[in-house]
């Protein structure tokens, strides 16, 4: 019956708030204005690490336009983070260029700014560690003398038994791969206002991912009560894992407006949100792999460093991720990871999308390219002959349900025979090309290659439990109008969740979507939720928010019932309308039935409530094995590029991405997704790295800081594979990192298959290219 | 940024005569894409900001066949980009405004601001020396001319004596043809690693009015002496093409810096340099027979 089928399910509905940031009235964090408003300003560290002896600010304060100037003194002295090493105002020790030494609240950025020239720090500098080698040497100095060690963390992880994999081995390869440090590149930098109301309660208006874990860990470092701090979510100009911890600019401006006895906004620059803003870590990685002549794998042994600089944040448990993929991406019988996290005076780093599956699935996926030549195979063949598959559960314990990997990999192989020339025109090409605007410069055929190369990833689709709960709140009321709130504590942050939340219910409650309004954004208002994070937004808010609407489904169904005189299970929700499913004529509208059930007595409001948390465990803590999520996402990408063999230059002429997302509620959105992954993927594999040198971060702008600009992107081609999760809402499961983590694998697989030369440092820019191209030249019809 | 005061002189004179009055203090503004930046940055904190744009003697493309192309200093990079005149007369021109920085920033910086601001990188300086254009400098004592190479001293540093400011860039009628090439990562808004620009023109056979520019490989934009005295008046051949671009790599002088390092520099100006001559001096056979 034609009626039973969802309508809003797979719809191309673009996103609701779209209207609002393409005419500019969205309220981004760098927008909020409240009456009285001050502005904070953070005076940073001169050196890498040192001893600060001294802070003099009586120059700054007595600056006309200054209240006040704030030190460590001004601060509790709880530490916080992730690691509990973390402080808003170094006191005795800083540990890094970016490390916060004293603050000045002033009616104007620019008085703040030249009162930060005015605090006289006194500094004894102490001997900078700049690599975990380093670091981990014996005699070096300790960061934190306390811990006792640099080294923070090691994650050790195994199964099956790696030596009996050498053995089985017929092929067996090694490389050692180095990563790059990458920023975010929010448009919007990272801006805080805070705010002291009368009662002493606090509300801080904040781009944070994580509303709940950050009022939490606020209140530990401000030494508050949680319920004394209310968190409200501006439009987010972009996160990707920057708001994913507690950092201290946020205690800072709390602190900053409990002094100034008035709202205080403190809003980074560019440049210091390159710098004092977390990146993704950098790592050393050694990779041993080894197959059977007949194609099957028999182990991996991965042994990475990562850099995490002089304090901890979330982004220290990315080793889990990479650890996953290790273990988990295609069939390994034996598998060994370990893993070291390390303290340095380097830049602060922390959680990135994909959070260490672009660094894991680039070792990986190359390996495997490797592997398949080596045994004498078709890179996609040996990937299908090794691939997960359906209803399996892997050595490390994940559990997985559906499975769409050998789809997409057939799906991108599919159109890898297509001629790229006539494809390839990228966004930048609307118009033909001069012989100058050529970007390889007019180099003659003779001097280009192409290739085209794979790789898959798995991710995360069902959530990621990495902490206690992995749950997420709803409530979805209906009103006397038939007008639908969904009030969900899933955070938006650009990724289209209060889109596809707003079609989940839209569809449970059969009404169109302009019924449809979600409310996301207030501590005091959403129920909890653990964050924004691990692609979880639409499966696991998903469910809780389909959870909610059936039961205000459900409330209408009652009393509709009684009304229609038809038991509750005889009725359906379609159009606006509560139906007789076996006779749709009989049929009364919802917002009729909802005033019957509200305006009488004993009456009763409708508000469905849901809270879902997925059937799934925290990784058992010596063996790191469990099934942290509920569901598995899989993609696969071709890249086609060039290759200039004078120049180093790539051209990727193409990228073909296919996702196993489930089912896809919005495809638009997801396309979205897919797109946006890609395109941090290319910078990924070929122009971006923040450029770090003695623990300075050479290139703070996006002038020397390269991003992959519209004009530089090439085709991608999406490809939506579903498989219709069990568990997921509708069938869904999630997408949002898997767009950019096969990428620059499939990109090195690519310029390995046009000029035969196997990178490994990210990101493969044209000088690296051509050095690599000095030592190998491909000879004519290679 | 520190505060400045502002000034918006309407004539050329009263912008020399504010240049004259508020002294060493004052700097000119055009489009400010340059000059900003580095006042934001803390580089540069001047006391008065002159703006040029509304100095109509400033504005303007025109053509002559005898003076050949002239272009006002505060003409943005997307004039010169969208100029009729300067596509029939100076392609190479066109082109080369049409991939610098990206449409807003066209829509603000200037041919003067390029120039002025003297960046070893900037992407208007080896087409104009090829071009063998002019500048014209113009200040108390009157007007003067220069060619445009002679114009840039080191890095920021140019031949603009106090109280003088660069009014016009004077292009002669050309009969050759004129190629530049950037390489950058990016296809906009960014600086070049290295630009490259050629001009020579075939006559029955050789090579003629051979001149090279190069771009962010020495403290000035420079020319490739060698090389063109090389390929000056010869039948040119792979090998003698090869030999000029070594010729130019050996000319440069480049430094190691974000944007890259010095081999590699040197590299793509032999590169560069062999496939800019090897068009041109097949365009120019073509075009030599019609
Ligand atoms: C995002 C971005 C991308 C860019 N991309 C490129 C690029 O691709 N290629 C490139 O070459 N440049 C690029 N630039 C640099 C800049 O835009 C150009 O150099 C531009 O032409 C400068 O012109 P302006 O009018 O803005 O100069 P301004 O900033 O106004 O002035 C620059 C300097 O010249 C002086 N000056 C200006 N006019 C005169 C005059 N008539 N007489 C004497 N002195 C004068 C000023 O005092 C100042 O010192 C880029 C800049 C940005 C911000």
């Amino acid at each position: 019956m034609s009626q039973e089928q969802p309508t809003l399910i797979g719809a191309r509905v673009p996103k609701l708030d779209a209207p609002l940031k393409a005419t500019g009235s969205a309220t981004y964090g760098h927008d909020v204005r409240l009456p009285g408003m001050l502005h904070g300003r953070i005076l940073y560290s001169e050196y890498p690490h040192a001893r600060v002896l001294r802070v003099d600010t009586a120059r700054a304060q007595a600056l006309p336009g200054v209240k006040c100037v704030l030190t460590a003194a001004d601060a509790p002295d709880t530490r916080f983070g992730y690691g509990r090493d973390n402080v808003p105002f170094k006191n005795q020790v800083v540990r890094s260029l970016r490390d916060e030494v004293a603050g000045v609240v002033a009616v104007d950025p620019e008085t703040a700014e030249e009162a930060l020239r005015l605090i006289e720090v006194e500094y004894e500098p102490l001997t900078p560690v700049f690599s975990p080698e380093e670091a981990l040497a014996e005699g070096t100095p300790l960061l934190h003398p306390d811990r006792g060690s640099n080294l923070f963390q090691t994650y050790h992880y195994e199964h099956g038994d790696p030596q009996a994999g050498e053995r089985e081995s017929d092929v067996l390869l090694e490389a050692e791969y180095q990563l790059p440090y990458v920023s975010h590149a929010c448009l919007e930098t990272s801006v805080v206002v805070a705010h002291f109301d009368p009662h002493g309660r606090l509300t801080l208006w904040s781009t944070t991912q994580i509303p709940f874990l950050l009022q939490r860990d606020l209140a530990e470092a401000l030494g508050m009560d949680g319920s004394q701090i209310r968190i409200i979510q501006t439009a987010i100009g972009g996160a990707f894992g920057r708001g994913l911890d507690i950092y201290p600019f946020e205690p800072i401006a709390a602190l900053m407006a409990r002094k100034a006895g008035r709202p205080v906004r403190l809003a980074f620059t560019r440049a210091e949100d390159s710098i004092a803003a977390p990146a993704r870590q950098p790592a050393r990685v050694r990779v041993r792999a080894g197959a059977r002549r007949d194609g099957r794998l028999t182990f991996r042994d991965v042994s990475a460093v990562l850099d995490i600089g002089p304090y901890v944040s979330w982004g220290a448990v990315t080793p889990l991720v990479m650890m996953e993929t290790t273990a988990s991406l295609y069939k390994v019988p034996h598998v060994r990871f370990h893993t070291d996290c390390v303290y340095t005076n380097n830049p602060v780093t922390g959680a990135m999308r994909g959070y260490g599956n672009p660094q894991s699935t680039f070792f990986i996926e190359t390996m495997m390219d490797r592997l398949a030549e080596a045994v004498g195979m078709d890179p996609v063949e040996f990937r299908l002959l090794n691939a997960n598959e359906p209803d399996t559960v892997t050595p490390q314990g994940l559990v997985i349900t559906s499975c769409g990997l050998k789809e997409c990999l057939q799906a991108v192989a599919a159109r890898a025979d297509r001629a790229a020339g006539e494809s390839a025109a990228g966004w930048g090409q609307g118009t033909p090309v001069s012989p100058a605007r050529d970007p390889f410069h007019g180099a003659p055929p003779s001097r280009r290659r192409r290739g085209i190369g794979f790789a898959a990833t798995l991710n995360v689709g069902g959530g990621a439990r990495i902490y206690r709960s992995d749950g997420c709140g709803a409530t979805v009321k209906v009103d006397d109008f038939g007008h639908v709130t969904l009030v969900t504590g899933a955070t938006e942050i650009g990724q289209g969740s209060e889109t596809v939340l707003a079609q989940i219910v839209a569809e449970t409650l059969g009404v169109s979507l302009d019924d449809v309004s979600v409310e996301n954004s207030d501590t005091d208002v959403k129920p909890w939720d653990v964050g924004v994070h691990a692609s979880r937004t639409t499966f696991i808010a998903g469910n809780a928010a389909c959870i909610a609407a059936r039961q205000a489904r459900d409330q209408i169904f009652e009393t509709a019932a009684e009304m229609l005189e038809v038991k509750p299970e005889e009725l359906i929700a379609r159009q606006g309308k509560v139906m007789v499913r076996d006779d749709p004529e009989r049929s009364i509208p919802i917002s009729k039935a909802v005033r019957r059930r509200h305006f009488r007595q004993g009456g009763r409001i409708v508000i469905g409530e849901g809270w879902y948390d997925p059937p799934t465990r925290l990784v058992d803590k010596a063996t790191y094995k469990g099934n942290i999520s509920a569901a598995y996402g899989f993609g696969a990408q071709m890249a086609e590029v060039e290759v200039d063999l004078d120049t180093g230059i790539v051209r990727v002429l193409r990228l073909v991405c296919a996702n196993d997302v489930g089912r896809a509620i919005n495809p638009m959105a997801v396309e979205g997704q897919i797109e946006g992954g890609a395109q941090m993927g290319l910078g990924y594999a070929l122009t971006e790295e923040l450029l770090v040198q003695e623990g300075r971060v050479l290139n703070p702008t996006f002038a020397d800081y390269r991003l992959f600009t519209a004009a530089d992107m090439p085709r991608i081609e999406t490809i939506i594979v579903e498989t219709d999760d069990p568990g997921g809402p509708f069938g869904a499961k999630g997408v949002g990192e898997m767009g950019g983590t096969p990428t620059a694998a499939a990109i090195a697989n690519a310029i390995y298959d046009a000029v035969g030369l196997r990178l490994t440092t990210l990101p493969m820019t044209p000088e690296r290219v051509l050095a690599a191209l000095d030592t190998h030249q491909p000879k004519d019809g290679e | 940024m520190q505060p400045f005061e502002y000034h918006s002189p309407r004539s050329l004179p009263e912008a020399l005569r504010l240049l004259q009055e508020l002294g060493d203090g004052a700097r000119l503004i055009a489009g400010g894409t340059d000059l900003l930046l580095r006042m934001k940055q803390g580089q540069l904190a001047p006391r008065a900001l002159i703006d040029l744009r509304r100095a109509a003697e400033l504005h303007g493309i025109s053509f002559s066949p005898e003076e050949g192309l002239r272009i006002g200093a505060a003409v943005t990079l997307r004039e010169l980009q969208r100029s009729p005149l300067v596509r029939d007369h100076c392609p190479c021109l066109c082109e080369t405004a049409s991939w610098m920085a990206s449409e807003q920033v066209r829509s603000l910086a200037t041919v003067g601001g390029n120039l002025c601001n003297a960046s070893p990188a900037a992407d208007l300086a080896p087409p104009l020396m090829v071009l063998d254009a002019q500048a014209v400098l113009v200040g108390p004592q009157g007007e003067r001319r220069l060619p445009v190479e002679a114009f840039f001293l080191g890095p920021g540093q140019t031949a603009l004596d106090r109280g003088e400011l660069l009014k016009e860039v004077l292009v002669p009628p050309t009969p050759g043809n004129a190629l530049y090439l950037k390489h950058a990562p990016r296809a906009f808004m960014d600086i070049a690693v290295v630009g490259v620009a050629v001009h020579l023109r075939m006559e029955r056979g050789l090579a003629r009015a051979v001149r090279i520019a190069l771009g962010a490989v020495g403290p000035t934009p420079l020319r490739a002496g060698p090389s063109e005295a090389l390929l000056e008046g010869s039948a040119p051949t792979a090998s003698l093409l090869e030999e000029a671009a070594d010729l130019a790599a050996r000319a440069c002088s480049p430094i190691d810096d974000l944007r890259g390092s010095a081999w590699y520099r040197r590299r793509m100006v032999r590169v560069l340099t062999r496939r800019a001559l090897d068009r041109l001096c097949a365009a120019s056979l073509v075009g030599e027979g019609t």
